[in-house]
């Protein structure tokens, strides 16, 4: 899956880059913060330690109970506690009102303190615990551990002394929450920085684009007016400015190549026409001079009828060639598409008086057209349907009006088109098997000429989809209102 | 008829002369545009037939300047450059019609007389030989006084045969001339209008109007038997 935008992905990949960063620098100083604070958390807790084993009377026990949560510099609500046993019996001395029952302290005091050196205590599996330099204190180490009881977790610290063993615990939760608490904060501000950056990279990239936008706009106007047109370099930046004047030389090599193309055929034309006219005027003349019925009249009628269709042949490809360079000019005037037809109905029963030929005009269709273009178009239609049909064929004939545009639909029992063929029909010099086999006369220009001819009106033509053994074609052009 | 016709092509030139003065016209040919355009202003003819792309002041502004002061003389284009343009642009500056190149003299006379015809109403409406008589404008054909239904193709298949009775008309020529140059020469189109044709003119075909030139073309029947 690739984005296709490159806005989307520019203004995603910066925030893909920031957003990471940010994560991991929060993630960083979260971790910091947190063993900043655990570690002055366990700082108080063994200084506690010291003071629990001065103070001996029990109502100062109480007061001190009451008093922990703000040695620790915590909230009142959170749970704080201390417990103090005898240390060669093992029994309770005090215990405060929140220690809680399911805490196992078994293993944060060592066995009763045999006498000897070597009776380290057990390391505890807890990663929190420290030890102090042994030395320096009468009773043994205090221990760190974090520990989870059903209610909450606890940093719980306990040492032993001579004559008792103590132990205090607090509640994690005021750490966990004042961290809680950090994170939020951050999150809610990485969001929104992320926000702010992804639109500064959709603002920003949306500008640097700015001058493609522009650049693309003025290509789509040019492809529309024309090759002639040239993309104003203006003010533009110098990365883009490289980049119109490139197309503009694009657009006017290709101007000047279908300039060429165009002169080239035209004068092609001009060429061949000339000589034409003088085959065809001579043999013209040479034919009311022969005698009249001679052999000598016969041959030159029938070179004459080749010179025909050689003239014929370079019309058409004048036509095509101009309607290429998109300068097919219409002398446009209006036109009754209802009449011409009706005028060839004729011809068709003229060119092969065996044809059935079935016939739905709507009178008095009207189009705005080049009336010998159009003729030429509609006569190449029928001719094509007359040509290619079957043995005493039918022909059927539509002409109708729907939305602004007339029909014309010429349809004829004909072989079926290969479906390999059906979108070779419109190209120059294509022509159907059946032509092939059956020796039809043609130059396989007709239908790709009628197709430019009915185009430079705006209209189209299209082979529209059968039973087998029909063909039919359908041709539309705006329809021309009667005022 | 009084005609001017500008042309550099020699040959063109020599065999279209040929064959309009063989019309009956009086031809006054040159060959560059500068006289022409003299010629057309100092002269009155009753046609002028143009060939666009001449040496000298070229057929299109000569056409122009010929309007420009008011000169209504008919006036046809020859054309063998780019067809579509020269007629657009010729039939806006006010020719009457065109003609590509390369083309039948015997189309050109067609045209002529149609030109004409438009420009100065009646006198050639009305074409005869014996008692077949046709009213160009009315289109109307009438035998023995009693008329006879054409159709359109077939109508102007008539004309164009009657305008010159004794000459012979090859099929292309006809086919050109009745159903435009889009028509393969070699359909029979032709052969299967001139017997409708004779058929509608004189059923028992006695008096074979419409003379077959066999590998050739037709005729209209002369009105003076060869005899």
């Amino acid at each position: 899956m690739k984005l296709r935008s490159f806005r989307v992905r520019i203004a995603l990949i910066l925030v893909l880059l920031t957003g990471s960063a940010l994560v991991g620098f929060g993630a960083m100083s979260g971790w910091l913060l947190y063993n900043a604070k655990m570690s002055r958390l366990d700082e108080v807790m063994k200084i506690q330690l010291l003071r629990t084993a001065r103070a001996q009377q029990r109502d100062r026990w109480l007061a001190y109970e009451e008093l922990l949560p703000r040695i620790f510099g915590v909230e009142a609500e959170t749970p704080t506690a201390f417990l103090i046993q005898d240390a060669a019996t093992g029994a309770v001395v005090y215990q405060s009102r929140q220690w809680p029952a399911d805490l196992d302290l078994a293993p944060l005091w060592p066995p009763p303190p045999p006498p000897t050196k070597t009776a380290s205590p057990t390391q505890t599996p807890s990663t929190a615990s420290r030890l102090l330099p042994r030395s320096k204190l009468k009773f043994s180490d205090p221990r760190l551990v974090t520990r989870q009881t059903t209610a909450t977790t606890w940093r719980v610290g306990a040492a032993t002394f001579s004559r008792s063993r103590v132990a205090i615990a607090i509640s994690l939760r005021a750490i966990d929450s004042e961290m809680a608490a950090i994170r939020s904060t951050f999150l809610l501000s990485i969001i929104t920085i992320l926000l702010l950056i992804a639109g500064a990279a959709w603002i920003l990239s949306g500008r640097a684009l700015r001058p493609i936008r522009q650049l693309t706009q003025a290509i789509r106007q040019v492809t529309v007016k024309g090759l002639d047109q040239r993309v104003p370099v203006g003010d533009a930046d110098l990365e883009f400015a490289a980049l119109i004047q490139v197309f503009n030389q694009m657009l006017e090599n290709l101007d000047r190549s279908f300039h060429h193309a165009s002169r080239f055929s035209a004068d092609a034309a001009h060429e061949l026409k000339t000589p034409l006219a003088i085959l065809q005027g001579e043999l013209e003349q040479a034919i009311h001079k022969a005698d009249r019925g001679s052999a000598l009249q016969q041959h030159l009628s029938s070179l004459l009828d080749e010179v025909r269709r050689l003239s014929g042949i370079v019309r058409k490809l004048l036509l095509l060639s101009l309607a290429d360079a998109g300068r097919m000019n219409l002398h446009l005037i209006r036109v009754n598409v209802s009449e011409l037809l009706l005028q060839m109905l004729e011809d068709i029963e003229l060119l092969d008086p065996s044809l059935t030929v079935e016939a739905q005009i709507a009178p008095d269709q009207w189009v705005l057209g080049d009336h010998d273009l159009l003729a030429q178009a509609l006569h190449n239609l029928i001719t094509n349907a007359v040509k290619y049909n079957l043995p005493s064929g039918w022909i059927k004939l539509d002409v109708f009006h729907s939305q602004a545009k007339v029909f014309v639909t010429v349809t004829n029992a004909s072989k079926s088109i290969l479906p390999e063929d059906r979108d070779l029909i419109f190209d120059r010099f294509h022509r159907g098997d059946a032509a092939r086999t059956r020796h039809i006369e043609g130059t396989g220009l007709g239908l790709s000429l009628a197709r430019e001819i009915v185009r430079a009106h705006h209209g189209d033509i299209a082979l529209m989809p059968t039973p087998l053994g029909q063909v039919s074609l359908k041709l539309s052009l705006p329809l021309s209102n009667r005022n | 008829m009084h005609l001017l016709y500008v042309e550099d092509e020699k040959k063109i030139a020599s065999f279209v002369n040929a064959g309009l003065k063989e019309h009956g016209f009086m031809v006054d040919y040159c060959d560059n545009g500068d006289d022409g355009y003299t010629r057309a202003m100092d002269n009155t003819y009753d046609a002028i037939v143009l060939d666009i792309m001449v040496p000298g002041k070229d057929g299109l502004s000569i056409l122009k300047t010929l309007r420009q002061a008011r000169r209504n003389t008919p006036v046809i284009l020859l054309t063998a450059r780019n067809e579509l343009d020269d007629r657009l642009e010729g039939l806006n500056l006010g020719a009457d019609d065109y003609i590509a190149k390369p083309f039948f003299v015997e189309e050109l006379v067609a045209r002529i007389h149609a030109v004409v015809r438009r420009s100065d109403g009646d006198r050639q409406n009305l074409l005869g030989v014996g008692l077949l008589k046709l009213d160009c404008l009315l289109r109307k054909v009438i035998y023995e006084d009693r008329e006879v239904e054409l159709t359109t193709r077939e109508f102007n298949l008539l004309e164009y045969l009657m305008r010159s009775p004794g000459r012979v008309f090859t099929r292309t020529q006809i086919l050109e001339h009745v159903w435009g140059y889009d028509f393969n020469p070699s359909t029979n189109v032709v052969d299967v209008c001139i017997q409708r044709l004779r058929k509608k003119l004189d059923p028992s075909d006695a008096l074979g109007w419409v003379e077959s030139v066999r590998g050739v073309g037709y005729r209209f029947r002369s009105p003076e038997p060869e005899l």
